[in-house]
């Protein structure tokens, strides 16, 4: 019997094998360079209410573009998100497990599992799935967004390709076309007049599109908003109230206020 | 005790099933409904948890040795888990969960005579499977188990069943309104608890039927209602996202329980 109420060990005792930790050796990555495959760009910021996360939707294969619509910021539980970088295959078998698990614990040992915990899990999964990273194939960097009902906080925490966590006091952004506005990010919040965490939801709303907009100007797989395939970026909110998608219809006005016709945010 | 032999494993079962029935008749009944919005699971306690959240549109109740209760809700959280990550949500089903786990798995338990038996009934519900019905199905201690339709009981001893059932068999679940699904809930339950507290219980159901005609289900409520809780859980399809599982709040109960106090 699973005292431990651990999902992933219930799992493994059932014949699951997670597949970043079953590579055979000679594929150990002896000789390869590290290069984390993350054609995409992810943000995530505290603004007043809570945790303001978005993704584009473009899923790239060297420089194809394979996909228009993916969805990079993963629902995990009513008050967490998981946005990816990197390889999709392994960052959904990863949200999947860690949705499970939270969803378990909670229905098995009649508790929430803490944040600390969820936290652990996550760099748990991410270290077991190094062999896969360090081929270059399956590397998984991803930003986890929560909202802490304990410390009544939206939290942010970005992780390295060996698991180690860290958390962003006020912005974090990956992804390829996340150099294009890491600087930008950066500037805002010290000069722009507005720091994140004075922005209510629309503020917030606002600069979001800019940014990933400036990111699709720089970064080819970063996909941009096309009027004539109506796709938007995803973008989410996390407050005190749970998990909230920001709708289409809201998107479609936000980006004609704020990009086309470039109103003050 | 010679096991091997036929006759000494035949009463070696009946013995046991005296003393399981014996432990099981005071339990506080449970009933499971489907009413307008959903499911409603209820249940008297002091307290203890006895209504559980298995899956996200399956729930498990139940009466007998909390171990045991424990023991089998793991169970079936373990089942129902590992179905819903290795297929899908939408694979699991009652039938899964009791057909292929806690059916054998009790009725193992109980055959093997050298081994404590489970002491349990169980009831669990599913809000909308594969074919959009609402389906119950209750485990005994012995391992049998039965599904329904709409409506569920287990009430410790198999007596409690019909007299419990006759409260409601006339419910339209399509038009019940959840305070209207309470009412019947606890009326149902105060049959079951009647029998349950019976000295002599009559062989005969039409003799029992007979007996329950002029009880106050009403009264039994006001004395149990003195020291037991009402537990409620509802599985609630107009609730956001995957997982329909709800504690009711006290709040929404109370004006169910108005009639019986004070």
């Amino acid at each position: 019997m699973n005292e431990s109420g651990d999902f992933l060990d219930m799992l493994k005792a059932g014949g699951y094998r997670f597949p970043g930790a079953n590579l055979p050796d000679r594929a150990s990555g002896a000789g390869h360079t590290f290069h984390p495959t993350e054609g995409t760009t992810i943000l995530a910021f505290r603004y007043r209410d809570g945790v303001l996360i978005a993704g584009d939707r473009r899923a790239t294969a060297g420089n194809m573009v394979l996909y228009d619509q993916a969805d990079k910021v993963i629902d995990i539980d009513a008050y967490s998100v998981m946005a990816i970088s990197g390889s999709p295959a392994m960052a959904y078998e990863i949200a999947r497990i860690l949705e499970h698990s939270f969803q378990y614990h909670r229905r098995r040992q009649l508790q929430e599992m803490s944040l600390e915990a969820k936290l652990r899990r996550l760099s748990l999964l991410i270290r077991d799935n190094l062999p896969m990273a360090i081929q270059g194939i399956g590397a998984v960097i991803p930003i986890f967004s929560t909202y802490d009902r304990r410390d009544n906080l939206g939290k942010i925490f970005f992780y390295d390709a060996l698991g180690a966590q860290f958390e962003s006091t006020d912005f974090s952004t990956t992804g390829s076309g996340s150099p294009a506005i890491r600087g930008a990010m950066y500037y805002q919040n010290q000069w722009g007049g507005r720091r994140f965490s004075e922005m209510d939801r629309e503020e917030g709303l606002g600069i979001t599109l800019r940014l990933l907009h400036t990111a699709a100007e720089y970064d080819s797989a970063t996909g941009r908003y096309e009027r004539t395939a109506d796709i938007f970026p995803t973008i989410k909110t996390i407050t005190a109230d749970g998990l909230q998608d920001i709708s289409t219809d809201e998107l479609r006005a936000a980006m004609g206020r704020y990009i086309e016709s470039g109103e003050d945010v | 005790m010679m096991l091997d032999e036929p006759y000494r494993w035949a009463e070696a079962v009946s013995n046991r099933r005296d003393y399981v029935e014996d432990q099981l008749q005071d339990g506080s009944p449970v009933v499971g409904l489907a009413y307008r919005d959903g499911i409603l699971l209820l249940t008297l306690g002091q307290g203890q948890q006895k209504i559980f959240e298995i899956y996200n549109r399956v729930s498990m109740a139940g009466l007998g040795h909390p171990t045991d209760l424990e023991k089998l809700r793991q169970a079936a959280v373990d089942m129902a888990s590992s179905i819903g990550f290795n297929y899908s949500e939408a694979d699991v089903t009652l039938q899964q969960i009791v057909h292929f786990g806690l059916g054998p798995a009790v009725k193992t338990s109980f055959d093997e005579v050298l081994r404590s038996p489970y002491i349990v009934q169980i009831l669990l519900a599913e809000l909308d499977g594969m074919d959009g019905e609402n389906t119950f199905y209750t485990v005994d201690y012995d391992g049998a188990f039965y599904k329904s339709e709409n409506w569920a009981t287990v009430g410790g001893i198999s007596e409690a069943g019909p007299l419990m059932n006759q409260q409601l068999v006339d419910l339209e679940p399509g038009k019940l309104t959840l305070r209207k699904a309470l009412d019947a809930a606890l009326t149902a339950w105060a049959a079951g608890r009647w029998v349950g507290q019976l000295e002599d219980i009559p062989n005969e159901i039409s003799e029992l039927e007979k007996a329950a005609e002029g009880v106050d289900l009403k009264g039994i409520l006001k004395l149990e209602l003195e020291t037991l809780e009402v537990e409620a859980v509802v599985l609630e399809r107009s609730r956001p996202g995957k997982e329909k599982y709800r504690v009711l709040s006290q709040e929404e109960i109370n004006p169910a329980l108005k009639a019986y106090r004070g």
